[in-house]
């Protein structure tokens, strides 16, 4: 039953046999799934509860390690704990899915469409999130990594709007050039642990031992290192996901065509398990390539917060506008990560959960609009928050969340990476720092051609404002933006230990640096 | 007293007897299930019950006799090693699979009843195929084989495509017999013995065999080739497999392809790669370059189909490209051959069951199912169509099946062994593959049904067959350590 050891693997694989319990259920229940859902989200929050009180926050050590052979013979096993990096990730996970549900519960009378299918997807989608964020085996990541990709194909194939089958089959596509070119790596990461350790082992800990040989000296030495490639797939694995520019064409089309909780979970978790994956894996096992393309990404990071915010200033979609924001905001991670400074990186972390609250809370805003008014373009809105005034509250919390206005969560994110990063590379950060400004100027746009001014429509008769649910959800998120404005050391302190102890073994490797 | 007095076959001992006996059942079997295909009325089911029990009795023989000592017969030209009994028994499972497949399809097809007594010939030349180290041994039983799947290609008798399928592919496969045979008396007049052993054994000494010796494996490897279907000998494959009855098309992809492939490796290991003699790297090049282009080719060329088995065969000429991957590998790492093995059992099992669930949509004599058919087919269907997707994630390399399994397996001894390069080529190139599978699942489930869409025809064998491959397919993606460490195992 329920012990510290095998928490983890409970968090994991509840949503599983819950979505099995649904599979027998009849279809005739159909109309308590969701409820059925709701209530997995909050046992899957409630376990989550229990991890982080069971978490010692003092230790940087990996902690509630479960251990079960799996394929011993190829040194792969079934190896989940967690550490001060991944546990927010799993909190923001575990708490996130319920609101998503709360958030995007169908109205009354609307005609459910594969109802059975959809909720076991999103418990499918659940086990897969919490397994690469827990996973400690680098097989047992990339297996749950790809599982991921299954329910999102269908979640945004079935559900999605016109030209979902388009999105989808892209999504699914760019993850995987960037997600098997990683695999290779991982078989090579493998076989240099069987080298040299006389047996192969996937562990993330076992692993951390390796070093991959780097010269730095010129370009052609760099090209002829093997840390170099294998840095490159993992990180072009990684960046797809981010997405960084110029790989983030995919998520455009997704976030537009995917169903609102589909959206919301995309924006919120599955965003940062790319960003997750360069700062557990391709970061601290390739530090000197990572630090010698650093620039590279550091430029790449500073482009996505201008270009995207320029792209979503441009929008008149609001789903859309959202979507570019997340492309800009998940470019402050980027420089922050690659800065390689304690500050920022620590920023990057906070920065990783407060864009999922943001982004999560502002999709759910378009999903309500949506789903009241049948469209999504700005044009079109206008004047609401007088018919509205609960929901132009909650899209004020989001928006100003969003653009990290000082008090906001926001900010706890992003002005740390800001800081960070300016002590290494101050011109870049100047230019990263307008995003703020154009972050501001969107966002707030997209809230004025909403709630404010004129009324452009006469059927607002029958716009109603947020029902009890969707106040619910939004109240918890409003709780964390400010609890974590004003607080955030309450919320990250158990992250301190893993954070100091993993900027400076970052440190360490990366050597006698100018920082 | 001794035992072996209550044996018919006196001049055999025990051990010898109980390694010979499946194949005495399968043949036995065959016949029995010839006779009772002939009763008028209940011929079919008769044949399939007698096939059946029999194909079970030599599975059960199989794994009877699978840990006794090793044998070798006729002075060493039948091998009974855990290895081949193992390869066997998964021989007789796809044939089991086969035949459970066929049930129902048979008659809706209008198959002759002697297709079962067909199915267990052909895994008699299986069998015998992958236990023999003899080039002549080995002929014979590629032809015992080869003529049973001729004949049930062609048996689908209401359809022209069946007749052409079933002459190209013995005037295809009788040339290649015929090459096969021809290389095989080069090789044993440059260097004086069919046996795979001697062969190697004398080539390690004799570092410059002759002209002829070089000339007779190229005739020898071009026959396999052709067998297991690889660029650039795959040009009868589609076709064929379009042609065929579906549930002939599931058998040939499994059992033919598997042990085509086993014998091709045999061959390979014995002859080709032998580090000592330069002039066989040009043969191990050509492999690298055939696994290369038929990666390349197969799945290119299976985006552009728009029917399910012409599709479906493009991507078995991908597979093999991946197989000859791990065939090459084979030179440079002995856990390629682990690898390789469990590969081909995955993709078999995959393959049977894709195949069976086509079979189930398919009308009498119809050549293909076209995209369009199965247009919201998963949502009319949700299991059946659930079972497609779990075949097709499978072959695609997806996790949770057995097939992410299979080719982590492969391409990871293909880069513990050093072959990076050729691995990068088969990843980005199964990247292709994801695209044409997705597609498949994407009008099973996300597109809307229309006028056309395809009957769900009520076959009990088909549906029992597809459920328990996709049994399989989940069980070893999940817990595969059970089959891994029994092959590893075996391998010693």
């Amino acid at each position: 039953m329920l012990t510290s050891s095998n928490l983890l693997t409970w968090i994991i694989f509840l949503p599983l046999l819950f979505a099995l319990a649904i599979f027998l259920t009849p279809t005739a229940f159909e109309k308590k799934f969701r409820t059925v859902a709701l209530v997995q989200t909050l046992f899957g929050a409630l376990l989550a509860i229990i991890m982080y009180f069971n978490f010692d926050g003092t230790s940087a050590q990996p902690q509630l390690a479960h251990f079960v052979p799996w394929l011993p013979d190829w040194g792969i096993n079934y190896f989940v704990a967690i550490d001060g990096i991944s546990l927010p990730l799993v909190m923001l996970t575990a708490f996130i899915s319920p609101l998503a549900i709360l958030g995007t519960w169908p109205a009354e009378g609307i005609e459910l469409k594969k109802e059975k299918f959809f909720v076991m997807m999103l418990m499918f989608l659940q086990t897969g999130m919490y397994g690469t964020f827990l996973a400690f085996d680098l097989f047992l990541f990339y297996f749950f990594w790809e599982v991921v990709l299954i329910p999102m194909f269908f979640l945004i194939g079935i559900w999605g709007g016109k030209e979902r089958i388009y999105a989808t089959v892209k999504f699914f596509l760019y993850t995987m050039v960037g997600s098997l070119l990683m695999l290779v790596s991982i078989f090579y990461m493998i076989k240099t642990s069987s080298d040299f350790f006389g047996q192969p082992s996937a562990s993330l800990v076992t692993l951390s031992h390796l070093g991959f040989s780097f010269d730095g000296s010129s370009w052609q030495t760099v090209l002829s290192s093997p840390q170099t490639w294998l840095f490159l797939s993992f990180a072009l694995a990684f960046v797809i996901k981010v997405p960084m520019v110029p790989f983030h064409t995919w998520l455009p089309d997704a976030h537009v065509q995917a169903p609102t909780v589909g959206s919301v979970f995309l924006a919120a978790v599955l965003l940062k398990l790319g960003t997750y994956g360069l700062m557990r894996i391709a970061i601290p096992f390739f530090p000197q390539a990572a630090n010698y393309f650093s620039e590279f990404f550091i430029l790449m990071g500073v482009i996505g917060i201008i270009y995207g915010a320029f792209c979503a200033l441009a929008q008149t979609d609001f789903k859309k506008l959202v979507a570019y924001s997340s492309v800009s905001h998940m470019g402050y991670i980027m420089v922050g990560l690659f800065s390689f400074h304690k500050v920022a990186l620590a920023g990057s972390l906070y920065q990783m959960i407060n864009h999922g609250i943001s982004a999560g809370g502002l999709f759910m805003i378009v999903g309500f609009l949506y789903e009241r008014l049948h469209t999504r373009n700005l044009e079109e809105f206008g004047g609401l928050s007088k018919t509205v005034p609960v929901m132009a509250i909650a899209f004020m919390i989001m928006t100003l969340s969003s653009v990290a206005l000082p008090g906001s969560n926001g900010f706890v994110g992003e002005f740390p990476i800001l800081l960070g990063a300016f002590q290494v590379h101050p011109m870049y950060v100047l230019f990263a720092g307008t995003g703020v400004i154009l972050g501001a100027v969107y966002a707030l746009k997209a809230y004025q051609m909403v709630m404010l001014g004129p009324s452009k429509r006469s059927d607002l008769d029958h716009l109603h404002d947020l029902n009890t649910k969707e106040v619910i959800a939004m109240i918890v998120l409003a709780i964390f933006v400010f609890g974590i404005g004003f607080f955030p050391k309450a919320f990250f302190w158990k992250s301190d230990a893993t954070l100091n102890q993993y900027s400076y073994s970052l440190e360490q490797k990366v050597g006698a640096n100018e920082h | 007293m001794n035992i072996n007095n209550f044996f018919p076959l006196t001049s055999l001992t025990a051990a010898e007897y109980f390694n010979l006996l499946p194949l005495f059942t399968i043949s036995f079997g065959a016949l029995i299930s010839l006779l009772c295909g002939t009763h008028k009325t209940k011929g079919h089911g008769l044949a399939f019950s007698c096939s059946f029990l029999f194909l079970l009795a030599a599975l059960v023989q199989t794994s009877y006799a699978l840990f006794m000592t090793d044998i070798t017969l006729l002075g060493g030209t039948l091998v009974y090693s855990p290895f081949t009994k193992t390869v066997s028994m998964m021989i007789i499972l796809f044939t089991l699979l086969g035949v459970v497949l066929t049930y129902g399809q048979d008659l809706k097809e209008g198959l002759l009843s002697e297709i079962y007594a067909l199915m267990l010939f052909a895994s008699a030349g299986m069998i015998l195929m992958v236990s023999t180290n003899h080039l002549l041994f080995m002929f014979i039983a590629l032809e015992i084989m080869s003529l049973a799947i001729y004949v049930m290609v062609a048996m689908r008798r209401g359809s022209r495509f069946s007749s052409e399928a079933g002459l190209k592919y013995f005037i295809l496969g009788g040339l290649a017999s015929a090459l096969f045979l021809y290389g095989s008396s080069l090789i044993f007049g440059a260097l004086g013995s069919f046996e795979l052993s001697t062969l190697h054994t004398v080539l390690k000494e004799s570092t410059t065999p002759s002209i002829i010796f070089y000339i007779g494996l190229g005739f020898v490897v071009a026959a396999m080739l052709f067998k297991v279907g690889a660029f650039p000998f795959h040009g009868w494959l589609p076709d064929v497999y379009q042609g065929a009855a579906t549930n002939v098309t599931g058998f040939m992809g499994a059992a033919v392809k598997f042990t085509a492939f086993i014998a091709f490796a045999k061959v390979v290991q014995y002859l080709v790669f032998i580090e000592a003699i330069l002039p066989l790297r040009w043969f191990q090049n050509f492999i690298w370059f055939s696994a290369a282009a038929s990666m390349i080719y197969g799945n290119f060329v299976a985006i552009s189909q728009n029917e399910i088995k012409r599709m479906l065969s493009f991507s078995t000429i991908a597979h093999t490209g991946y197989l000859l991957l791990g065939l090459y590998a084979m030179n440079l790492s002995e856990q390629s051959s682990q690898a390789l093995v469990l590969y081909l059992f995955f993709y078999a099992i995959a393959n049977m069951g894709a195949f069976a669930v086509i079979s189930l949509f398919e009308e009498k004599n119809q050549k293909d199912l076209h995209l369009e058919q199965i247009s919201g087919l998963g949502i009319k269907h949700p299991l059946l169509g659930t079972l497609l997707t779990i075949f097709l994630l499978s072959m695609a390399g997806i996790p949770l099946t057995s097939g992410f399994i299979g080719k982590y397996g492969l391409f990871s001894t293909a880069v513990m062994a050093g072959e990076i390069p050729l691995v990068i080529l088969a990843v980005l190139t199964s990247v292709v593959s994801v695209f044409y599978y997705l597609r498949v699942i994407v009008y099973l489930f996300m597109k809307q049904g229309t006028s056309e869409m395809a009957k769900y025809q009520r076959l009990k064998g088909a549906s029992a067959a597809a459920f328990i491959s996709a049994l399989a397919t989940i069980q070893f993606g999940l817990f595969p350590k059970a089959i891994i460490q029994f092959i590893k195992m075996i391998a010693k």
